[in-house]
């Protein structure tokens, strides 16, 4: 089932969490709201869900206004981030509370509850603790039986706020993976907010950056990786360098090197550079960045190098293990370093 | 006992063994002199001229009658007061909204107000020279010296025990499950029975004994509106008083044995449900770390 | 802002109005009923009740007593807490429960226990009469524990005794080892951690305990009425003075003793509603 939301704002007192949010997600798509803690994200999916009630705009689920529906009518499945599960109920009763409690007319036979129930945890591979309550349960396998719950209703659609956030590293890489799987399998429209940029890019088919209460750049992980529509978005999307400049005629000065800004206009400018796209050589070329390595930090599979530029301490430059160990880098030298692909900003003042 | 005096603290963070047993001597000394010596007296005293004396003052239809009013008394308080507390729980854990912290002090107002004064403030109203006391004498309708003002003061007394257990209880759980039961369908009402109310039902219990242990034991209030009325309008309590009073101390303590028997029944009650979820917590924790 | 703010929970509207309406039937009205028939009272007469000498007279042994056993509270109530969370011994778990016995123990039950066994003649109060072992140390007239002052401050520590255990214990439980085995490893000795260390951690909830103690103490009547003794002048509390207006039909008189009393109750309940606000912001700074 597809969603658009149109103009939805909401404030909270005097803070506003979300300013005129404007989104369409197709149906069966698997979208992810990210952004820091606070930019209304949680919010947008509890708006969605009905949990929460916009000041303003609308929600439509498959082009039907579904604004004024309460929670309990449309149909949706909602992972809580604390996972919310029933904690005096058994697993099996908390999957099948959603078929429970539905009127008379449409409740399902014991027999078939019971059937559906086994039904879907297997589907998430627990049918063995159906008789456990959710106190003994480990935090991935909460997890795992609240999505269960949220599925037994069959739900048009499913939103899961922050699903991995209580989890250990481990885990949560994990259940990044079997989630993908189930949506491939299932091909339910979800929406899942995340603050873990790793977590977004890796799961979903599309994601939406927030920032204060409005969207930054919606794209596929390729687009909003590789061409960042503003500043936030380059920063919130990984490690980055930031060079201070002026552009002139298609150049920025960087020390005694320059960066090529061929589109940019003659202002003051933010360049930004990611570590990794930046290469490293002993043998001075044209307009390369003069600098003294300062600091080598071995990360496991990458090794991470702060360049000290004229102007600019601390520039981090990430290698592969062999490209390190072929250049042989030691702290102290002299280098020079070429971008490869940067981004440019003019803040014209 | 002294050997099993131990302390699973380190050395640097606790007492030496001379200052612990004194500590520990002087602490139990106090709590026998204030607490277990009374309390063994009373059962003493209602024992003192046997078995016969004792169980004879139960079969005076005074003691009878008083102990018929007390939980008439208490098993109509407690009903009222509980739908009010978990009505006023929800109310302030579950809602934000203006007057939200006025409300909650209002509700620990009995409490501060002397029993005393909360019997005072029925008669003031239902008295013969109350706001309401004409118009009662026409309709010829008795709530001050008759069993309506022995209840109306019970609940007053009584009105804040199960509020207070719930609210705390209740904002510490979070609305979370509530949240996720409408969302997957149900309706409030079916959310409340099935979710709210077996979450919270053991601190309701804790509740209604503690305010179970207070109507049926309420002096102060009680004894302004009763009047006094041998058979009619007597509790255990004012039953006690006037044995008492009497010099009749087997008969006094007897009844007196009988409230203080409900007491440890409140406190066994108590203990239980503590040990209770104390012991359920550390399994469940136990069983989620065997993952 | 509105008035509630919106939530997807329902049943406020029912919630909230019972809640009101209950309140306001059981609690606010009735005591609204007293302030107003105290201001049918001209101040000069009002005045005339309430200074009374005999009214007077109790308002000092009321609030003399009161403070007196929130005082010893204050102490055995920390020492029981102490020794409850920090050492273990047989039958702790007993003694942890039976603290809680004067709140479940009708008061007029213990005042009749309290009456008998301090009375002269009584299990405890034998062994201060004139002429016995301790009684010899007071003198000879001895140690008289009950029918008098003494008796009150006795029964108003039994009946407050839970308070300041139940206000201290769990604050002393959450105190991490870790604090004081700092404080030792900086040079500090037991007397000096508890002093510099605990003791302003507890501070507050001493304070909260002895606070709510003295408030209770302050309106109690039924376990106190047996062991005073109720001489006027002497051991008279002041509700024991209400009640003696209201058998002499004096509604006037009882009434404005009455409203002297909830103003104080009002008073205290700011006091400890203040109180437990500051030490939630103290709690809440430290972490």
């Amino acid at each position: 089932m597809s969603i658009d939301i149109r103009n939805i704002s909401k404030r909270f007192g005097n803070f506003v969490a979300l300013d005129n949010i404007n989104l369409d997600i197709a149906s069966g798509e698997l979208l992810a709201l990210l952004g820091p803690s606070g930019c209304g994200k949680t919010t947008l999916l509890r708006i969605i869900a009905g949990l929460e009630t916009a000041d303003a705009g609308q929600i439509l689920f498959h082009g039907e206004d579904t604004t004024d529906k309460h929670v309990s009518e449309r149909q949706v499945g909602f992972v809580f981030q604390h996972y919310a599960l029933f904690r005096h109920m058994t697993v099996f009763e908390n999957v099948a509370f959603g078929l429970r409690v539905r009127p008379k007319e449409t409740r399902p036979s014991e027999t078939e509850i019971k059937r559906k129930v086994h039904e879907l945890l297997e589907l998430v591979q627990l049918d063995w603790l159906a008789d456990r309550h959710p106190a003994q349960l480990s935090g991935g396998q909460r997890q795992r039986i609240a999505l269960a719950r949220a599925l037994a209703v069959e739900p048009k659609v499913l939103l899961l706020d922050e699903p991995f956030g209580a989890l250990d590293t481990k885990v949560r890489k994990e259940l990044r993976r079997w989630l993908r799987r189930l949506h491939d399998e299932v091909h339910l429209t979800s929406i899942f907010v995340t603050h873990d940029q790793e977590e977004a890019l890796e799961v979903a088919d599309r994601v939406v950056v927030l920032n204060k209460g409005h969207i930054e750049q919606v794209g596929t992980p390729e687009e909003v990786y590789d061409t960042p529509a503003s500043p936030f978005v380059y920063q919130f999307l990984g490690d980055v360098n930031l060079f201070h400049s002026r552009v002139h005629a298609g150049w920025a000065e960087v020390g005694k090197g320059r960066i090529a800004a061929p589109e940019a206009p003659d202002a003051p400018a933010v360049i930004y550079v990611r570590p990794h796209e930046i290469d490293l050589s002993r043998v001075a070329s044209g307009d390369a960045l003069h600098g003294e390595i300062s600091h080598i930090r071995i990360l496991g599979a990458t090794i991470r190098l702060e360049v000290d530029v004229e102007g600019h301490d601390g520039v981090e430059v990430e290698l592969s293990r062999e490209r390190y160990q072929d250049g042989g880098w030691q702290v102290g030298e002299t280098v020079f370093l070429t971008p490869r692909t940067v981004q440019v900003y003019s803040n014209p003042q | 006992m002294a050997a099993s005096l131990t302390v699973n603290r380190s050395q640097a963070t606790t007492e030496t063994r001379w200052v612990r047993y004194a500590l520990t001597g002087l602490a139990l000394a106090f709590i026998t002199l204030f607490l277990i010596v009374p309390l063994i007296a009373v059962f003493a005293e209602a024992l003192r001229q046997g078995w016969g004396l004792f169980l004879a003052a139960f079969t005076d239809p005074d003691a009878l009658s008083a102990i018929r009013l007390t939980l008439i008394t208490a098993a109509i308080a407690v009903p009222l007061n509980l739908v009010f507390g978990v009505a006023a729980a929800w109310t302030i854990s579950r809602f934000q909204f203006r007057g939200r912290s006025v409300l909650t002090t209002l509700i620990d107002l009995p409490f501060a107000v002397s029993p005393v004064v909360a019997g005072l403030i029925y008669v003031l109203l239902f008295g013969a020279q109350g706001w309401f006391g004409p118009w009662l004498a026409e309709h010829d309708i008795k709530i001050i010296f008759a069993i309506p003002g022995i209840v109306l003061a019970t609940v007053f007394v009584t009105f804040p025990f199960i509020a207070r257990e719930l609210i705390p209880l209740m904002e510490a759980q979070g609305s979370d499950e509530e949240q996720a039961a409408l969302v997957l369908g149900a309706s409030g009402w079916q959310t409340f029975w099935r979710v709210t109310l077996p979450n919270i039902k053991w601190g309701l219990l804790y509740g209604v004994i503690l305010a179970n242990a207070r109507a049926m034991g309420e002096f102060g209030a009680v004894s302004v509106v009763s009047g006094h009325i041998r058979g009619m309008t007597n509790t255990i309590p004012l039953h006690v008083e006037i044995l008492y009073n009497e010099y009749n101390f087997v008969g006094a303590f007897a009844c007196a044995s009988l409230l203080a028997l409900l007491a440890l029944v409140t406190l066994a009650v108590k203990s239980f449900i503590e040990w209770r979820s104390e012991k359920l917590a550390e399994e469940d924790r136990r069983h989620a770390t065997e993952e | 802002m509105a008035f509630k703010q919106a939530s997807v929970l329902p049943g406020f509207n029912l919630s909230f109005g019972y809640t009101i309406f209950y309140m306001s039937l059981i609690v606010l009205l009735p005591l609204t009923a007293l302030v107003v028939k105290t201001s049918s009272l001209e101040w000069g007469q009002f005045w005339a009740i309430v200074s009374e000498e005999r009214v007077v007279a109790t308002y000092k042994v009321t609030f003399g007593a009161s403070l007196l056993a929130a005082i010893i509270n204050l102490f055995t109530g920390l020492l029981v807490a102490w020794v409850l969370v920090r050492y273990s011994f047989p039958g702790k778990r007993l003694i942890d429960a039976l603290v809680d016995l004067p709140f479940a123990l009708p008061t007029a039950v213990a005042g009749i226990a309290l009456a008998t066994i301090y009375a002269p003649n009584g299990w405890i109060g034998q062994w201060f009469a004139p002429g016995s072992v301790l009684g010899g140390l007071f003198g000879s007239e001895g140690l008289s524990l009950a029918f008098n002052p003494t008796g009150i401050v006795i029964a108003l520590t039994f009946v407050t005794l839970p308070f300041v255990v139940r206000t201290v214990q769990p604050v002393l439980a959450d105190i991490e080892q870790e604090l004081e085995e700092a404080a030792s490893s900086l040079g500090a000795n037991r007397w000096q951690i508890f002093r510099l260390v605990i003791l302003p951690i507890l501070w507050p909830a001493l304070l909260t305990g002895f606070s709510l103690a003295f408030a209770r103490a302050i309106g109690e009547y039924g376990s106190v009425i047996f062991i005073a003794g109720n001489m006027p002048f002497k051991s008279e509390i002041t509700p024991l003075m209400i009640i003696s207006k209201l058998e002499q039909y004096d509604y006037v008189g009882a009434t404005a003793i009455a409203v002297v009393m909830l103003g104080v109750s009002f008073l205290l309940l700011l006091a400890i509603n203040g109180l437990q606000w500051w030490s939630a912001r103290r709690l809440g700074r430290r972490n």
